[in-house]
């Protein structure tokens, strides 16, 4: 299952946030949207349940248009988590990934009951089943939508800055679960090494159209980082193909995709023993 | 203990409290009447079809105080009691915001101006009573409608939280000026009287006629807003949540907003503005629930809310003798205290201890 966004502009408030945007997801693999604050990235993604409304354009899935979903249909599909990970009202987290369930046909209760503990063993957080979401940190909290997407068992992911207030060992978690989940996923992502990493295919986005696009090492380009970020570089991947904080600065070591090319074999090796290898680096 | 058996407990806690409050509030008032005697004659009239009482088990005024004249009287505040309580637990989902109450949609304002041209009109449409009644119902609905397309407006055609609230704002402001303004060039001080003690709010105006219409709305809305609990619940996340989640969020919005503003109105137009009960009452209940669940804070809302206005009406017509205090007074006083003091537990504004 995959979704294409054809020409999609948008206009919030007298000014053009996205004029004229396609992007595609790729089947079963993470496809991530990169850019700088403002340039629209989650502007796109609102657009798939009519968060944001667009005025030209289109949405499919294999090729039909969203228009002719409903809501539930889509959320049945698309299992989405946006960015804000808050609540103003007491809920428990059970309760919280039991709303995934309204997407659902299947009503049997004891089924509900098996789909809630497992979405929430998937993402390892059985352990706060009862605690509420109030009382949870921003990460747990952020941890606990992601279950809840999960719960709505759709085909597909969307997700804006899955990693926003995750500890690096939870965002390696998180990646690493998107990975081995193996759905058609679309991420919007703000941290270029994790992009690096995990996504498949990227999409740099720029005053509301795609920059670039292609393998991350060819779109995290120098002269793409400088232009779209305005930065000489960026803590990327270093020579061993794992999680590096050193900073590259372009001109001194060589652009990214320079490094790309002599070890692409390694970077690209198997991405479950990478983020091990990485958890090891870490800690 | 479990929360779930806790639930449990609680309903069966709240139904007990309803019905011994039912009968207890109509034995209250200047006339004593004996429990006993109240739950006789109820029961002989609802099951026998009033056998004893035809056949002179009772006396004759008392049958009268019970059934005519407490007996609706209790049960429009059991209505009055449930439909605000369950009504704000609506608004403060759809709103996103727990210190919403009924009346952010103007209601209560428009319903106070309409009632203010009803009350100092120089000449009358109708009979006394419901001309009051017809024009804060249309008032009320008439400023709910303003809001409501306000705020759409101001919100490039869809309803956000903020600009409802806003706009609500606006709206009530407005209504308020045209209030005083009727009440200041009003001529007779007994119009005056009337407006101000229609903002006070009052239960007294019931009988056993003008009691179905609030009945009917009252019963058919707890009823929904229970059933849609858990579609209230996606709207305590966000729109953005609840869509993604397959909810028509605005469609959804503006249905409960049109349903809640119609079984407010038909309230508030009798009552006149009786505060702080759709506020505190499922803040009340959320506390003592342990959750936000809307198909638990719904039901419970709207018995606890009925207890509690009973009690107040009970309060407000016995306390000061002959002259009755209005309800408005007493909800106030027992409500804004216990809101501060929610404020301060809960730690709105960020102080909430983890």
């Amino acid at each position: 299952m995959t979704i294409e966004y054809e020409n999609i502009a948008v206009r919030l408030g007298g000014k053009d946030i996205l004029t004229g945007t396609t992007l595609h997801s790729h089947e079963n693999k993470i496809v991530g949207i990169v850019g700088a604050n403002g340039c629209g990235k989650s502007t796109l993604i609102k657009t798939t349940f009519g968060i944001v409304p667009y005025h030209a354009g289109e949405i499919r899935i294999d090729g039909k248009s969203i228009r002719e979903f409903t809501p539930r249909e889509l959320a049945a599909m698309i299992g989405y988590v946006g960015q804000e990970a808050s609540c103003a009202f007491d809920f428990s987290v059970t309760d919280v990934v039991a709303m995934g369930l309204f997407a659902r046909r299947d009503k049997s209760k004891q089924h509900k009951k098996e789909i809630v503990a497992a979405a929430l063993e998937e993402l390892g957080i059985s352990q706060f089943a009862d605690r509420s979401i109030q009382r949870l940190s921003g990460g747990e909290r952020k941890m606990v939508f992601i279950a809840r997407a999960v719960a709505q068992g759709a085909d597909m992911f969307i997700l804006d800055e899955p990693t926003n207030h995750l500890d690096i060992s939870h965002q390696l978690f998180v990646m690493d679960y998107l990975k081995k989940a193996g759905k058609t996923t679309l991420i919007v992502i703000h941290d270029l090494r994790l992009a690096t990493h995990y996504c498949d295919y990227l999409y740099m986005l720029s005053d509301g159209v795609v920059f670039a696009e292609g393998p991350p090492l060819e779109v995290l380009k120098c002269e793409n980082v400088r232009h779209v970020f305005g930065v000489h570089g960026f803590a990327g991947v270093s020579t061993q193909g794992v999680l590096d904080f050193s900073l590259f600065e372009c001109g001194e070591l060589g652009c990214i995709s320079e490094i790309h090319e002599v070890h692409e074999h390694e970077v690209h090796k198997d991405h479950a023993a990478y983020s091990a290898h990485d958890s090891e680096t870490i800690s | 203990m479990k929360l779930k058996a806790w639930h449990t407990f609680l309903f069966v806690f709240l139904t007990a409290l309803m019905v011994v409050s039912v009968i207890s509030t109509v034995s209250i008032g200047a006339t004593k009447i004996p429990f006993q005697d109240v739950y006789g004659v109820i029961i002989d009239k609802v099951f026998n079809g009033g056998e004893k009482i035809a056949a002179g088990a009772y006396e004759t005024s008392q049958y009268k105080i019970i059934w005519q004249i407490r007996l609706p009287r209790t049960l429009f505040a059991l209505c009055v009691g449930a439909g605000l309580a369950v009504s704000g637990a609506a608004m403060q989902s759809l709103v996103l915001n727990p210190i919403a109450d009924p009346y952010v949609l103007g209601v209560s304002s428009g319903a106070s101006a309409g009632a203010a041209i009803a009350l100092l009109a120089p000449i009358a449409f109708m009979e006394g009573q419901r001309q009051t009644t017809a024009f804060a119902f249309v008032g009320a609905l008439a400023a709910a409608f303003v809001v409501y397309f306000l705020a759409k407006r101001a919100g490039g055609g869809k309803l956000q939280p903020v600009t409802l609230l806003l706009a609500g704002t606006a709206v009530n402001a407005v209504m308020g000026a045209i209030t005083s303004y009727l009440v200041f060039k009003a001529r007779s001080p007994e119009g005056i009287a009337a407006v101000y003690n229609w903002q006070m709010g009052a239960i007294a105006a019931a009988q056993w006629k003008t009691l179905s219409i609030p009945a009917v709305l009252v019963t058919a809305g707890t009823v929904a807003f229970t059933c849609m609990g858990s579609r209230f619940n996606m709207m305590m996340m966000g729109d953005e949540d609840a869509a993604a989640m397959g909810l028509r969020v605005r469609l959804f919005r503006s249905v409960m907003f049109i349903v809640v503003s119609i079984v407010v109105a038909s309230l508030v137009s009798i009552t006149g503005i009786i505060g702080f009960v759709g506020l505190v009452v499922p803040h009340v209940v959320r506390l003592f629930s342990r959750t936000s669940d809307n198909r638990i804070v719904m039901p419970m809302s709207a018995l606890f809310g009925a207890s509690y206005i009973m009690w107040a009406d009970a309060y407000a017509r016995s306390v000061h003798g002959a002259s009755e205090l209005p309800i408005g007074i007493v909800t106030a006083f027992i409500g804004a205290p216990f809101f501060m003091f929610l404020m301060i537990k809960n730690g709105y504004g960020g102080s909430r201890k983890k």
